[in-house]
């Protein structure tokens, strides 16, 4: 029997005191508590056993059972909400069971997608009506545990001396709450967290639609009128009256609170039900899920335009708006009817700016989730830019603001590092191989400056960066002449030039004289106290990643000029390069226009110094006073002409010809000479020239050097007459025809005192034009060159005719005017070498590190060592290709 | 050894009369070494830019008064094919004294010691400041082939100069290459 079994775990003192009477009474009330204790909760809702129950309980109470009563009825309450409620409440989901294991392992088929989209719809009902349902058999077994507990309570009022309070009411109430979450979590299936994520993900989905339409609406509403139809049309809650704009609006607003609602009463059935954490992970994830999707969206490829700002706008208006209402639904915010309000009066998008668009009082947990949600977007913002930050540099000036959103971003997270690491790899990988150009590296390293420039003024970023880009740049031999072509190039217009004003380095060349005039205040050590207090409250620590020994942030302040001089070692080298690429310039011009150049130099010297630029002054000074001298002689010689003999008329205009730029040759780079005969009156003209010199400038003399310079010249032939701007040699050859028609090449070189060779490669401009033609004479080696007859060919060269002014310049190495750096440097490490070699004879063998010293203290005297490390390295290693010397383990030997 | 100075080593030897006969050097000008530096500079540059072969001399590696020099034997001599080492030590008041040379490997040698002292003429009482280091190394070397037996300092060798081809044998054997 049953009861026998029970009492006697009861309290056994009780039993004592027992008659067989009040035994009888005992087993007739429990018998009839039993039945009505089942028939109340298998009753669908019908109370009217209550009565009944409570009458039993009652005489039950009397002899002390009441534990009994509770235990009993609890028990009976878990059995029945298992059979009716969970079981019931998973039948609903049972549907989804393979959809959802379908949703977690990604699977591509379209059908499959339809198929889940169709489940999506129904789901959001399925969970709804299945929460209703298991809510309402909640509360109807707590209604029914609350009968009970007052029966039991009201008896124990009634007995003083047994009074416990109302403790006892909470304690039953707390445990059938933990009662059910912990059946349902028992009788939890796999897939329902993956069903609840879906149902939040759909109604987040929902809200934000709306809510974007709500944002489009308005700022669009005033003139699209006719769209804003359309939309309306789509949607599918549409009232029936279109025309009013403002009850469209307000029925938006009613959507939007009752897509809210919706998902505020899941969530409080979940809630009640114990699911409370995993309702909150679930649309936490579905909340961050969206933000990510929305911030790859409006972020996406597109630098040219700040996506902060509507992200943080976005947040604002879907998630932060989403979360406050049901926030405020569940009670943990202001109360329900002031959320109501505020969605409705709330046009969200109207109000960006504000810190709570519509939400007037934002409490803790709402700040939380902002902070949560701002951080996860600027994280995932930051994640995307960096990982496009070589494609952002690569189109920098246009894409500043993708830059700045980055740097908002990283000044939140605090995640520089990332930055560095994923963007060396990227630069390792896209940009320093073999197939870029040194120019394509420079420029991108310029940009790379200036964009992080932006991020981190302080430059300790900038350092990690720019180190493999320097590394890579000192192993490209070009590297010098690009940048001094940057730092000289673009004086053109370059205000004008489209995209190419990034280029040049003279801009920086014009800041940096700005800046120094203005550091050059700052570092006035009598700048008053004022001054000083000011500078001292700016003052902000460095990075923790900065290195100490880099020193710190006033010193490491962002110089571009600085950091690509630093890439080729000394200042010395550049200023070299930039010689030798000015004195190029310089002979190439035919007229005395230095303008430019000049002021490129001041900027220089500037920079580098007055006396490092002093030798490329005194070449533009050569020039200026080439313009006078010229001016003078010309003036000079042209008096007696115009007195004296006529037969002087025709050199007369020859003179007027011809302009010199006369060069101070020790302060210029060697300038390559190619000895040949020019032609008898030019000659002639060149000779009086200098002697006209002397007379002026006594004691000096000129010295021709008769390869370098332009002619130009004109060819009449019967039929046409061409212009051309050549070179001096080229100029011989052609006037060598002029008298003879034919001329073998033999013949031709005597006569014009070159080389086969020589004449042969350069004759071969005129051939190109169509001027003179070639054909094999009797021997192999001797050519035959006839010039061309006008009317015989006109057809051919029909395309150069018409006065065409062919420019040619420097066609080829060979043509240059002055020996290179390489070819400087070829010497210099010539000088290197014997060093090199007179110490191995002396040492045997030696390491890297000290033949760099050695030189480094011996070698001082004119060709002054001056080499890093790196070219030393690399010059060593030629020599060993030469099979000069021997590397073995790290130690150069001579080779023997 | 380093302690033992010149005169000490010279007297096992027959009196050598070029040490004993040592003259007053001409008083040594006051020279701030800077200047001293600067000589040794050029002569350094001067004797790289040569390309004399079989000679060679450099500073060693912190010091640009002490230097390793390199001289091989030359074609057609007894010493043909050896490679000595040799240690140049330039005083102060170089170039108006002459520098302490002494050869490192040792040398088998009626001129030289066993402990590498050279006795030549242009080391002593002939220096004059028109001498280099490059006049210097040639001296040695052609020392190497022609050798002023009548004051020797390895009398051994000194008698044993007539028989070139024991002569060879004995350079030979007592030659020991710096590894």
């Amino acid at each position: 029997m049953v009861v026998d079994a029970t009492l006697s775990v009861c309290d056994l003192g009780v039993l004592d005191s027992l008659n067989g009477d009040a035994v009888q009474e005992i087993v007739e009330s429990w018998n009839g508590y039993c039945l009505a204790t089942e028939a109340l909760l298998n009753g669908n809702g019908d109370l009217s056993f209550g009565s009944k129950l409570v009458s039993q309980v009652r005489t039950l109470c009397n002899y002390g059972l009441e534990s009994l009563v509770e235990e009993h009825f609890a028990g009976f309450l878990e059995e029945t909400f298992e059979k009716n409620g969970a079981s019931k409440f998973w039948e609903h989901f049972d549907a989804y069971n393979n959809v959802a294991s379908r949703e977690m392992s990604v699977d591509p088929v379209c059908t499959i997608d339809n198929f889940t989209m169709i489940q999506k719809d129904s789901i959001q009902q399925v969970l709804c009506k299945a929460l209703e349902e298991i809510s309402m058999e909640k509360q109807y077994q707590e209604k029914c545990l609350l009968l009970l507990i007052d029966v039991v309570q009201s008896h124990k009022d009634s007995m003083p001396e047994k009074n416990l309070g109302g403790t006892e009411r909470l304690h039953l109430l707390s445990k059938y709450q933990s009662m059910v979450s912990s059946v349902l979590m028992a009788t939890l299936p796999p897939h329902f967290p993956e069903i609840l994520r879906w149902y939040f993900k759909g109604m987040l989905e929902e809200l934000s639609t709306i809510m974007a339409d709500d944002c489009e609406d308005d700022n669009e509403s005033h003139d699209k009128d006719d769209m804003d139809l359309d939309e309306k049309s789509k949607l599918p809650y549409k009232t029936g009256d279109m025309d009013v704009d403002e009850c469209y609006h307000q029925n938006r607003l009613l959507q939007n609170s009752k897509v809210v609602k919706n998902i505020g009463i899941v969530v409080r059935d979940l809630r009640n039900l114990g699911f409370t954490s995993m309702a909150e992970d679930a649309y936490a994830s579905a909340i961050f899920l969206l933000l990510k999707a929305t911030v790859h969206n409006l972020a996406g490829d597109d630098y040219r335009s700040s996506a902060l700002e509507s992200i943080k706008g976005w947040i604002q208006a879907v998630p932060l708006q989403f979360l406050h209402t049901l926030l405020a639904y569940l009670g943990d915010s202001i109360s329900y009817d002031d959320t109501l309000s505020s969605g409705l009066k709330s046009p969200l998008a109207s109000r960006p700016s504000s810190c709570y668009a519509g939400i007037d009082n934002p409490s803790e947990g709402l700040v939380r989730w902002q902070l949560r949600l701002e951080y996860f977007a600027y994280e995932t913002l930051q994640d995307l830019r960096i990982a496009k930050l070589f494609e952002i540099i690569v189109d920098y000036p246009d894409s500043s603001p993708a830059i700045e959103d980055l740097k908002q971003c990283l000044e939140y997270t605090g995640q520089h590092s990332k930055l560095v690491d994923s963007f060396i790899s990227a630069l390792r990988y896209r940009l320093l191989t073999a197939g870029a150009s040194t120019n394509d590296i420079l420029h991108q390293y310029v940009s790379t400056i200036k964009a992080l420039r932006t991020i981190d003024p302080a430059g300790v970023f900038l350092e990690a960066v720019g180190e493999p880009i320097r590394e890579y740049l000192k192993g490209r031999k070009d590297t010098i002449k690009c940048i001094v072509t940057m730092l000289t190039d673009g004086t053109g217009g370059n205000s004008n030039g489209p995209g190419n004003t990034g280029d040049s380095l003279l801009e920086e060349l014009n800041r940096d004289e700005e800046s120094q005039e203005n550091t050059g205040a700052n570092d006035d050590f009598n700048a008053d106290d004022k001054q000083a207090w000011i500078n001292a409250q700016r003052w902000e620590p460095d990075p923790v990643e900065a290195d100490p020994l880099k020193g710190s942030r006033n010193q490491r302040k962002v110089d571009i000029l600085g950091m690509i001089v630093s890439i080729i070692g000394s200042k010395d080298q550049l200023v070299n390069e930039y010689r030798v690429m000015l004195a190029e310039k310089l002979l190439n011009k035919s007229d005395y226009d230095i303008d430019a150049e000049i002021r490129t130099l001041e900027l220089l010297k500037i920079h580098f110094g007055e006396s490092s630029m002093q030798r490329c002054e005194i070449m533009l000074n050569d020039l200026i006073d080439s313009k006078r001298t010229n001016a003078n002689i010309k003036a000079t010689i042209m008096q007696p002409s115009q007195a004296g003999a006529e037969a002087m008329g025709e050199d007369t205009i020859f003179q007027d010809l011809l302009n010199a730029t006369i060069v101070s040759s020790n302060f210029w780079p060697p300038i390559q000479d190619e000895a040949f005969n020019i032609p008898e009156p030019v000659d002639q003209l060149l000779s009086d020239y200098a002697k006209r010199f002397n007379e002026i400038k006594t004691p000096r003399k000129l010295l021709w050097k008769k390869n370098l310079g332009t002619v130009k010249l004109e060819l009449q032939f019967e039929d046409r007459s061409l212009q051309f701007t050549v070179t001096p040699l080229h100029a011989s050859i052609i006037t060598q025809f002029q008298d003879q028609t034919s001329w073998t090449s033999k013949n031709l070189s005597a006569a014009i005192g070159v080389s086969i060779d020589v004449l042969n490669r350069r004759i071969n401009f005129w051939i190109s034009k169509g001027i003179l033609s070639e054909s094999l004479g009797a021997d192999s080696n001797d050519h035959i060159f006839i010039l061309v007859d006008g009317t015989a060919n006109t057809s051919k060269t029909g395309a150069n005719t018409g006065g065409c002014e062919e420019l040619l310049v420097g066609d080829d190495e060979g043509d240059r005017s002055v020996a290179s750096v390489e070819d400087q440097l070829h010497k210099e490490m010539t000088v290197y070498e014997k060093f090199i070699t007179g110490m191995l004879t002396n040492f045997g063998s030696m390491a890297l590190d000290r033949i760099h010293n050695t030189l480094k203290m011996f070698c001082v005297a004119d060709p002054r060592y001056d080499k890093s490390l790196q070219q030393l390295q690399s010059f060593l290693s030629g020599l060993v290709a030469e099979d000069k010397l021997e590397l073995r383990d790290g130690m150069y030997f001579l080779k023997k | 050894m380093t302690t033992i100075n010149r005169q000490d080593s010279n007297t096992p030897v027959t009196a050598p009369p070029i040490a004993s006969s040592k003259q007053p050097l001409p008083t040594a000008k006051t020279v701030d070494t800077q200047s001293v530096r600067k000589r040794l500079q050029s002569e350094l540059m001067a004797l790289m830019m040569s390309g004399d072969s079989g000679i060679s001399a450099f500073p060693e590696e912190d010091n640009l008064f002490n230097w390793k020099g390199t001289i091989s034997g030359s074609k057609d001599t007894v010493f043909e094919g050896t490679e000595y080492k040799l240690s140049l030590s330039f005083p102060n008041d170089y170039p108006f004294k002459a520098p302490k040379v002494k050869f490192e490997t040792s040398c088998f040698h009626p001129n030289v010691d066993v402990f590498g002292n050279i006795c030549l003429d242009i080391l002593q009482d002939k220096w004059s400041s028109a001498y280099d280091v490059r006049t210097i190394l040639i001296s040695i070397q052609s020392l190497l082939g022609e050798p002023n037996t009548a004051s020797p300092l390895n009398t051994q060798a000194a008698s044993l100069w007539g028989n070139h081809e024991e002569y060879r044998k004995m350079v030979e054997k007592l030659y020991k290459p710096v590894a």
